[in-house]
Formats: structure tokens, C-alpha cells, sequence
């Protein structure tokens, strides 16, 4: 299988915490990567830790963008230089099987809509992620995947369609989910209930065959196990997914202030603390690896920003697991219904 | 062409330098003693290369001497014999350290004892060659030979005397008789930079960066394809040499020939082989269908070669041995 495309400058972490990363994969994998950033920069924190050299190529990058940079300005200036774009071009050009990046999200689409192909029948991309759920059974993953979660601000019928049936494609590829279970998130369970947009995408997916959809979804449903795919637009699956993260970031607060204001709040938390230990894993959205940009002809999976080392190498096994398991050809083959509508 | 008289020698470690060796586990290394020839597995590339530094010698009209230097007892001498044989490796020597002789002197803590044993053994065998003979130094990041090898490069080079040594030597905890014996060994060596390179299998997970501090001379390398590439541009090993050890990196050791130019241009990126060796290198195993055909446009390869000569690099800072040998004591700790 071709080498894995990893922006190296991109991340609150920088190169330091990629190179990490990267080198874990060399070491405890047989996936080729190939490393894009500023060469001189990534060299000597390569050098410093343990790797495997045959499976860690670097390719130069001159120009990095930040997470702060306006994304249609990074595309504007930086197109030639930057190592995202370098590293997507190496997916495009049939180089590498996958891209992953931990950089800038508003800069990663906006690339990847320049450099990359949308499948036949999608005219717009997704971007996914996971989150945590609670599980039903043992036998159900405890991550579940939402898109879109920012690639797109408003989306028609049509659109949440696809992205039902690539979310749909993602679980059951790279989760293994035989019957993945999809969901339109809305403000109520009823059929009618939401927009024009909203009633005709719970319509048309009811319809759809090959989709297991179970229905509407509501907010607080969200961290059961009622839907492995939940599916929304991408403004409203931006603010879902940020203040998720942000109500288990402040979860974890209070209990860590808690336990500091008496000693029978210790006390108490000295024995709860595998449970603490739990919920700032729960919360800790950065180790979870990657989400897929869906709708393109290439794989590329987007790692949280605030990704670490181990999130980083996660990440890169997700890529590799999405390009060795035939990702693309699926949802190829589950759009293909679609692309004549 | 003019035959060079003075011979190129290379020496050798044997345990996870020449061989795959297992001893992680008090298991493992009871079994040691007991294993066939057959059974022992040389590390990939290994034999090739060997066979490959003998036969560009020669080709070259140079005399050349290959020996191995273990810290294994005289008893598995025999399989040890019998595998270099089976690998078509001629060699001019090896030497054991014979651990039955300390354990009957009581000598517990120094079965294990490495730097003053290795060191009077290459300090004893240095004494017989010509004083202009050009060293090669092969080991492993397991035990003490990049210690041990860099301390022996600067003590036949002159740049260590024998007080110098007798300090380390007893800050390593030596045995008494072993310092008194390396030093004596020292005063008497005629002194001459002999020691071209040191090469460092990476066995363990080492970072390469933690090798640095012994200096340019000491190559860090990951494979033996790493170590022929070095060679080659040293003067040391022909492309076909090279070209050997990727073959049987290839045909044994399910290597392809991305990871090597991935191999290539790791050891180009630390600093160990210049790019227009690689360059050259490239082309020549490209051929080959070694290694795959190199990318870069033409006219770049063609400024490369035609740029002027980068500035020789300063003159590397002396290694601190104190600090090292101090580092070494308190890890063992």
C-alpha cells in the first residue's frame, strides 16, 4: 500500500507531537508515512526519538498554516508552499493512499476542495467526527460518529442524504458496524417536526434502501446509543459537537475543584478515582484519532487539534485501515444509487 | 593500480551486531550456549556486507582483515566458527571472553563487565598490526561499544593518555589488573587516527540524537544498508557491494525498495553520507531495480555534482568521557 501523507506543521501540538506520532506507527506498524512539513524544522525531533527509518519518508514544506489563519486566505497564499496542501497533493497525484492533518479545519476543507475530487454525485463534502456514547451493549462501539460537523454551514435534502449514506459506508468500513444505525438530528422524534429540508431528508432516507435510519434524533439522545450515524448540517453540527466537548471539559472542572475545596470531597474522590480517570478519557476528544472529510475520491482523515502523539498515530491507522479496506470503492458503490438524482 | 600495503581492517561484535541474539530473558540466554549454527540468525544485510568489504579490498589490491570481538564465552566458539562458515564469511580471528576463568576466580561482577575487557582486547590486537592500518568498527547500542570504541579511536589517536584512562577505567569500575594491562597497552601504542568510523547498530529503540555525543565518527544505523551506503562513500564498499546487502535485504528480510531510498535518505538527512554519494548511489541501484528510479529532475542532480564543495565542517569537540562514563556508571546503578 502507498505511504500515508501526514501534515506534520499542523496542530496546537506542532510538529513535535506528529513526529511523535508518526514515529510510534513506524515502530508498531508496517505503514509506510510520509511526513510533510518544514524539513529542517522536523529532522532533529526525528532524530530524538526512536523510529523506524524505512518507514518514514520526509517531504518538504516551506510554508505552514496556523489555527488561527483565516482559511480563504492560507488558500489564497499559501496554496503552493503549505505543507497541508503539499500533503493533499500527494494523495491527489496518486502518491499516497491517505491524508491526515491535525491542522487549521477551515483550512483542511477549503484545501481539500482545491485539491482533491468529489465523488460522482456529491456536491458537497462532510466533515465527521466522533464522540463518546453510551453503549447499549458490550458489542457496541462506544464512539459514535456525527457529520456534518462544519464543512458545510446550510445543506438541502439532497445533501444530508449522501451524507447519511457516507456516514452510513465510514461506520460500517472502518467501524465495523454490520448495520450501522443513522439518525437525522431534530427537534423531535416526529416526522413532521423541523423544516421543509429536514421532513423531505427524513422522508427520502425512511425510503432509502441499504440505510438502516432510525429516525429523528433529539440533543439529549446524543451520548445514548440509539444512533451510531447521526447526521445534521454543518452549522448545527458545529455548535452540537463543540458544546459537547465543552459540557464534558466543564464536567471534569468541577470535579477536579470539587475534590480540592474539603477533604471529604478528597476523600471522596480518592475512591471514585478510576470513575474521574473515565470521564476525563470520555472527555478528552483529542485521543480519539481522526474523523474522515467525506465526499472525496481520496481518503483524508482529519485528527482533533489538539491532538497529542498517541491521537496522532491513531489517526494514521484509521487513514491506512480506510485506504487497505477499500473506504473509497464503498461509498463509491453505496452513492452510486444516488448520482443520477 | 597501485596496491595501498597498509591493510583495512574491520572488527567486528558478534551478539546483535553480527547476530540476531535473544537474550532479553534469563530464558533466552541460558539457551545461548546450547543453539546449532543452524539455528543462529545473522542480522539482515549483515553477510553480505562483509563479503562485500573483503572482496572490494582485494579488488582494490588492499590487504584486508576481518575480526570479531564478543563478550559470549569460548564455549559456543564452535557453532559461532561453523555459522560464519555456512554465511560464506572468512574471517582472520575472533576472540571470547572467557567467563568459566571468572567465575572461578570469583570474579561475579565482571562477567558482565564490558569496556575494560573489549577495550585491552582491541588495545592487544591493535599492537599487531602496522600502525598506518585503517580501522572499521562495527556494534551495537546493547551494552558499551559505542563507549568502548570511541574510547579506544581516541586512545590509539593519542588524544587520550594513559593517566586519562586509568581514571576512566576506574570510574567504569574496571577490574585493577584490566586497567593496569590497558594502560600499559596505551603507553606502548605507536599513535596514529586509525579508527576511520565506528558504526552503531540500532538494535534497541535508541534516538539516533542520543549518539551524537560521541561525535561524527560514530554512524548511528538503523539496517546494514544504511551502514554499506556509508562505506560506499567512504571508499570502503563498491555500489555492487551495496547493491548485494540490498538484495539480500530484499529476498530475505521482506525490505522493498522504497524503504530503501526511505533508508537512504535518513542517513543523508543526519549527516552521515553526502548527498552526491547518495545521488550516485541512487542512479547505480536504480539501475538495479534496487531501489526506485530517483525522482528528482535532472538538472538538480547535474548542480549538485557541479556545485562547489560545501565547507569542511569544524573540527568535531572532543568526547567527553568523563561525563559519559559517569552517565554510564549511574544508569548501571
Amino acid at each position: 500500500m502507498p505511504a500515508i501523507a501526514v501534515d506534520a506543521m499542523g496542530g496546537e501540538h506542532g510538529p513535535e507531537a506528529v513526529v511523535q506520532g508518526v514515529a510510534a506507527v513506524s515502530r508498531q506498524t508496517d505503514i509506510d508515512c510520509v511526513l510533510v512539513g518544514d524539513e529542517a524544522r522536523l529532522q532533529p525531533l526525528l532524530e530524538a526519538t526512536a523510529y523506524n527509518p524505512e518507514r518514514i519518508a520526509i517531504l518538504h514544506a516551506s510554508e505552514a498554516i496556523g489555527l488561527q489563519e483565516e482559511p480563504r486566505a492560507a488558500v489564497r497564499y499559501k496554496r503552493n508552499k503549505a505543507s497541508l496542501f503539499v500533503c493533499l497533493r500527494e494523495v491527489a497525484q496518486g502518491r499516497c493512499a491517505a491524508a491526515v492533518s491535525a491542522g487549521n479545519p477551515g483550512a483542511a476543507i477549503a484545501a481539500a476542495l482545491r485539491e482533491l475530487t468529489l465523488l460522482p454525485g456529491v456536491g458537497k463534502a462532510a466533515l465527521a467526527s466522533v464522540y463518546p456514547r453510551a453503549a447499549e451493549g458490550p458489542e457496541q462501539d462506544t464512539l459514535a460518529l456525527a457529520l456534518d460537523v462544519g464543512a458545510t454551514v446550510r445543506c438541502n435534502a439532497d445533501e444530508l442524504v449522501r451524507f447519511a449514506v457516507m456516514g452510513s459506508t465510514y461506520a460500517r468500513v472502518i467501524s465495523r458496524v454490520a448495520e450501522p444505525r443513522v439518525a437525522l438530528l431534530n427537534m423531535g422524534r416526529d416526522p413532521l417536526q423541523g423544516d421543509e429540508t429536514l421532513t423531505a431528508a427524513h422522508r427520502r432516507l425512511r425510503d432509502l434502501p441499504g440505510i438502516n435510519f432510525v429516525g429523528n434524533i433529539e440533543g439529549h439522545e446524543l451520548t445514548s446509543g440509539r444512533a451510531d450515524v447521526v447526521v445534521c448540517e454543518g452549522l448545527l453540527g458545529n455548535i452540537v459537537l463543540k458544546l459537547l466537548e465543552s459540557v464534558a471539559n466543564m464536567a471534569v472542572d468541577l470535579t477536579s475543584s470539587a475534590a480540592q475545596r474539603t477533604w471529604r470531597w478528597r476523600a471522596g474522590m480518592a475512591i471514585m478515582a478510576s470513575g474521574a480517570d473515565r470521564l476525563r478519557a470520555l472527555a478528552d476528544y483529542a485521543s480519539y484519532g481522526g474523523a474522515p472529510i467525506l465526499g472525496f475520491e481520496q481518503v483524508f482523515i482529519k485528527a482533533h487539534a489538539r491532538s497529542q502523539a498517541p491521537a496522532i498515530a491513531n489517526t494514521v491507522k484509521v487513514a491506512a485501515k480506510a485506504a487497505r479496506d477499500g473506504l473509497i470503492p464503498a461509498l463509491r458503490d453505496a452513492l452510486a444509487p444516488l448520482a443520477d438524482e | 593500480m597501485n596496491a595501498d600495503p597498509t591493510p583495512l581492517i574491520f572488527r567486528w561484535d558478534l551478539d546483535k551486531t553480527y547476530l540476531l541474539s535473544e537474550f532479553e530473558s534469563l530464558r533466552e540466554m541460558m539457551r545461548i550456549p546450547f543453539e546449532r549454527a543452524e539455528d543462529k540468525v545473522a542480522a539482515p544485510g549483515v553477510a553480505a556486507l562483509i563479503r562485500g568489504l573483503r572482496t572490494t579490498a582485494l579488488g582494490r589490491g588492499r590487504a584486508v582483515r576481518v575480526y570479531f570481538l564478543s563478550a559470549s564465552p569460548p564455549q559456543i566458539g564452535r557453532a559461532i566458527r561453523r555459522k560464519l562458515e555456512l554465511d560464506g564469511i572468512l574471517h582472520d580471528g575472533i576472540v571470547f571472553k572467557d567467563q568459566l576463568q571468572r567465575l572461578f576466580r570469583g570474579k561475579f561482577r565482571h562477567l558482565r563487565e564490558q569496556v575494560g575487557y573489549k577495550l585491552t582486547e582491541l588495545l592487544k590486537a591493535r599492537q599487531a598490526e602496522p600502525p598506518a592500518a585503517r580501522e572499521y568498527l562495527f556494534g551495537d547500542d546493547w551494552e558499551s561499544d559505542p563507549l568502548i570504541y570511541s574510547l579506544y579511536a581516541d586512545v590509539v589517536a593519542g588524544r587520550v593518555a594513559p593517566a586519562t584512562l586509568s581514571e576512566l577505567l576506574q570510574a567504569a569500575r574496571v577490574d585493577r589488573p584490566l586497567i593496569e594491562e590497558a594502560v600499559h597497552l596505551a603507553a606502548a601504542l605507536p599513535h596514529a587516527d586509525a579508527v576511520a568510523r565506528i558504526y552503531i547498530n540500532l538494535e534497541r529503540p535508541t534516538p539516533p540524537a542520543t549518539l551524537r555525543v560521541y561525535g561524527p565518527r560514530l554512524v548511528p544505523s538503523f539496517n546494514y544498508f544504511q551502514t554499506a551506503a556509508c562505506l560506499f562513500a567512504e571508499e570502503a564498499l563498491s555500489a555492487a557491494g551495496v547493491g548485494d546487502v540490498a538484495r539480500e535485504l530484499i529476498e530475505e528480510s521482506g525490505f522493498t525498495p522504497i524503504r530503501l531510498a526511505n533508508s537512504l535518505d535518513d542517513v543523508v538527512r543526519r549527516g552521515h553520507l553526502p548527498a552526491p554519494m547518495a545521488d550516485l548511489l541512487r542512479e547505480r541501484l536504480a539501475i538495479a531495480g534496487l531501489l526506485p528510479a530517483p525522482a528528482r529532475p535532472r538538472y538538480r542532480r547535474w548542480w549538485r555534482r557541479s556545485a562547489p564543495p560545501a565547507p569542511a565542517a569544524p573540527p568535531a569537540p572532543p568526547v567527553e568521557y568523563r561525563a559519559l562514563v559517569g552517565a554510564q556508571e549511574g544508569a548501571a546503578e
